[in-house]
């Protein structure tokens, strides 16, 4: 990714496509290829990926592997910096797996698997490694790439990162470290009289 | 408050069907007059501050305060690119909610979709079944009708006006003020009579900002009138005045009742004095008819636990059970003597269907509070109300009719601009530094009563207890969508004014039904030919049948209905007793 204009999707998503089939059987994240409809049977691969999150659910929507590239996802969507923690530490990568794991929607829950193992191709197609594997400014560079063309809604990692961002964005500012850290949220508590304005705007 | 087990042997004064606003005022103004009454709800009595629970913090809920993911609320999409039954392809949710059903604290106050289906054109319709029905839930925005609404056909031609004034029901709305509680700050206008208020919340910067650029252009913005103590009652010892806790604007109600509720604000008071008696899960099927007279008998409901048939005997019957719900009941009452329906020789009932429409609207930035520490901006029940401006001493040429705008502005707990375009550090810090500096608007506008507007009784489609479901057949028209482009471009140019940088002017309007204004499909008039219920909301057919519900309006006005409900209704069963103690039902 060494030229700064916009990549096409569109374009390059047939390349790394292609590189995916090449690389298979190699270090992908062991997860199964779903179609929109399939309903996915609550199946989480076994398959020891290198990078296994330590946070490991017990019983979760997510495998191991999948758990931690959703932990570093939902980081890169909204990190940790000198004002807060992120994502991580909120333990956004835990709700969006528990809320998975309820959801009655099987297209949903095929979304969220393809849109991981597609995430993780363009990772080897753009940089030679997992997302997981890669560094924070390559990790952006991925996702960049999403948002840039966030309007081809067609595209199932356009739809995946959609959602990924929403429910990192729910999972996070309804957290303790997003409400209280990072929001400074003073309200929720009795308040005798709504300050307000000085000014009533009366004059 | 005790609640004794229900009579059905005996002869009840007056039965009432339905618990919302207005079903809980007529409890209260019968009961008071010393009437022995019935009232009957069709859902269940919650235990209400365990469903609100208004002070829990997100990350205490298992659902981060979310509908839990094996249930399904529906969309704007949804609403749109469907048809109704909604149920249908989404079979596998646990259970189905309008799309007021998205938050853990309201899924057991509003219905289950599949269990009571509605057919015909798009339309959002809100219900909830349960002891106080919408006004556990509801956005609590208390305004007055005015001459401009009651007299709308005098000034412009269209539909019918009302067969009163405002100075008929100008004391009634003094009474509700009094009886319980409303929060607002008087302005004198015309169109937007003022309120007996108690000690009003007050304005956050960005709003004055806003308040002050439209007095240049002769708009009135005022505090939200919230129909909410902030000063306590000292007749109710079931409500608590504001504490201005902060949860307002979740999806959900006030578990201190602070905020009227018709349970605290009205049915318990009224079953402390003796008179009243309630029946949950009574879902109502018909209002049976005495066959010598063709006068209403009585009632005929289904337990909905048990299934068990039941009917009910009194001198006067009192439908209350919202506005699509009561035109249902009284299709579903077909008889010998009422062939089209009971109160129904006009043909108009269920027609003049009419609401708010929503959807147009801004929001904006005001650029000196972005950076500012947070403040706290949710702890009051609303923000302010922009009165209706159009077509008052004006004329505009593209539509008739006004709208008025709710709004805020400032830190919630949940942020605001979460919808900022991107991800990562970026995002992250533009959401913390704009969080307080948003503000933002939307319009409720006057949806004309047409005749070709109406629901009826759909033939095949039945609800889960065998009632025949209600089928719509109603649309925005010409006028609507005309007024929609002005609310937009009206928005636009008022946040511009204020010096607010615009973020996103929304200009989609919303699926019919959204507002939950739904209003007019029995109406008043002093013509039999034309409208269903006289000036005291009776049937002009049937002297012991009242209609006291959102129904009875003539037209939509732009203005909240809930305060005007309650006023209506105050009015018309004082009214009710009298006849009644004059042997005159």
């Amino acid at each position: 990714m060494a030229s700064n204009d916009p990549i096409d999707l569109r374009q390059d998503r047939r390349e790394w496509l292609k590189t995916s089939a090449a690389a298979l059987g190699a270090s992908l994240l062991p997860l199964p290829a779903v179609t929109g409809k399939q309903p996915q049977a609550a199946t989480p691969a076994t398959h020891p990926a290198a990078s296994a999150g330590h946070n490991k659910p017990t019983g979760g929507f997510f495998a191991p592997a999948e758990h931690a590239l959703v932990e570093e996802l939902s980081e890169t969507i909204i990190p940790a910096d000198s004002h807060s923690g992120g994502a991580k530490r909120a333990k956004v990568a835990d709700y969006i797996d528990q809320f998975l794991r309820g959801s009655y929607d099987d297209d949903q829950k095929a979304l969220w698997r393809e849109g991981l193992r597609l995430v993780d191709l363009m990772s080897r197609h753009y940089h030679r490694k997992s997302f997981v594997d890669s560094s924070p400014d390559e990790r952006i560079a991925v996702l960049q790439v999403l948002s840039d063309n966030d309007h081809m809604t067609d595209l199932p990692e356009v739809r995946f990162f959609i959602e990924l961002k929403r429910l990192t964005v729910r999972g996070y500012y309804t957290s303790k470290i997003g409400i209280h850290d990072e929001l400074e949220y003073k309200g929720n508590r009795i308040l005798e009289e709504y300050v307000g304005c000085d000014d009533q705007g009366t004059s | 408050m005790s609640e004794p087990e229900t009579d059905l042997t005996k002869t009840y004064d007056a039965v009432i069907i339905g618990s919302g606003a207005a079903g809980g005022m007529a409890a209260h103004v019968l009961s008071s007059h010393g009437l022995q009454v019935l009232l009957l709800e069709a859902g269940k009595k919650l235990p209400i501050e365990q469903e609100l629970r208004s002070m829990e913090w997100p990350y205490d809920n298992a659902h981060r305060g979310y509908l839990p993911p094996e249930s399904h609320s529906l969309t704007f999409n949804e609403y749109t690119i469907r048809n109704p039954p909604y149920g249908a392809g989404l079979e596998k949710a646990q259970h189905l909610r309008s799309y007021v059903g998205s938050s853990d604290y309201v899924k057991n106050i509003v219905v289950d979709e599949r269990e009571n289906p509605y057919t015909g054109t798009n339309y959002a319709w809100v219900r909830a079944r349960c002891l106080g029905g919408k006004t556990n839930i509801w956005g609590r925005l208390a305004l007055r009708l005015s001459d401009y609404d009651f007299k709308a056909k005098s000034r412009d031609g269209f539909g019918e006006d009302w067969p009163i004034s405002y100075s008929d029901i100008a004391p009634y709305y003094d009474k509700v003020d009094l009886y319980l509680g409303i929060m607002g700050v008087k302005e004198n206008l015309p169109h937007l009579p003022d309120s007996i208020f108690q000690r009003p919340q007050k304005l956050n910067c960005a709003e004055v900002t806003l308040k002050q650029s439209l007095q240049k252009m002769g708009r009135v913005l005022t505090q939200y009138r919230a129909g909410v103590t902030s000063e306590g009652l000292k007749h109710n010892k079931y409500r608590s005045r504001c504490y201005g806790r902060g949860a307002c604007e979740r999806k959900g109600g006030c578990d201190i009742h602070a905020a009227f509720d018709s349970p605290t604000g009205l049915i318990y008071p009224a079953m402390d004095t003796a008179n009243l008696s309630l029946r949950t899960n009574a879902v109502v099927r018909e209002v049976t008819i005495d066959p010598q007279t063709g006068k209403a008998s009585g009632v005929r409901f289904i337990d909905s636990q048990t299934m068990k048939d039941y009917t009910v005997r009194a001198k006067v019957v009192v439908v209350a059970a919202s506005t699509l719900e009561s035109a249902r009941l009284l299709l579903l009452s077909k008889s010998r003597w009422h062939p089209n329906g009971l109160a129904n020789s006009s043909g108009h009932v269920g027609h003049n269907f009419c609401e708010h429409l929503m959807g147009p609207g801004v929001t904006g930035r005001a650029k000196d509070l972005i950076g500012k520490p947070s403040t706290l901006d949710d702890g009051r029940p609303g923000g302010f109300y922009l009165a209706r401006f159009r077509n008052l001493s004006e004329k505009q040429p593209k539509f008739i009719r006004g709208y008025g705008f709710e709004g805020g502005s400032g830190c919630s707990m949940f942020p605001r601009g979460t919808d900022t375009h991107g991800f990562g550090a970026s995002f992250k810090e533009e959401v913390r530094k704009n969080q307080g500096a948003y503000i933002s608007m939307g319009a409720f506008g006057e949806v004309l009563a047409r005749y070709e507007n109406f629901v009826d009784l759909d033939p095949v489609v039945k609800d889960k207890w065998g009632i025949p479901a209600l089928r719509f057949r109603y649309k925005f028209g010409d006028n609507e969508r005309r007024m929609a482009e002005d609310m937009k471009e009206t928005a636009q140019e008022m946040f511009e004014a204020a010096g607010f940088e615009i973020v996103h002017v929304r200009n989609r309007v919303l699926t019919e039904g959204w507002s939950i204004h739904e209003l007019g499909t029995a109406r008043m008039g002093n013509d039999p030919k034309t409208s269903v219920l006289n000036q005291f909301q009776q049937s002009h057919d049937v002297k012991n049948l009242f209609v006291v519900d959102g129904s009875a309006f003539v037209n939509a006005s732009c203005q909240n209905p809930t305060w005007t409900i309650m006023a209506l209704c105050w009015r018309s069963c004082d009214f009710l007793a009298d006849e009644l103690r004059k042997g005159n039902l």
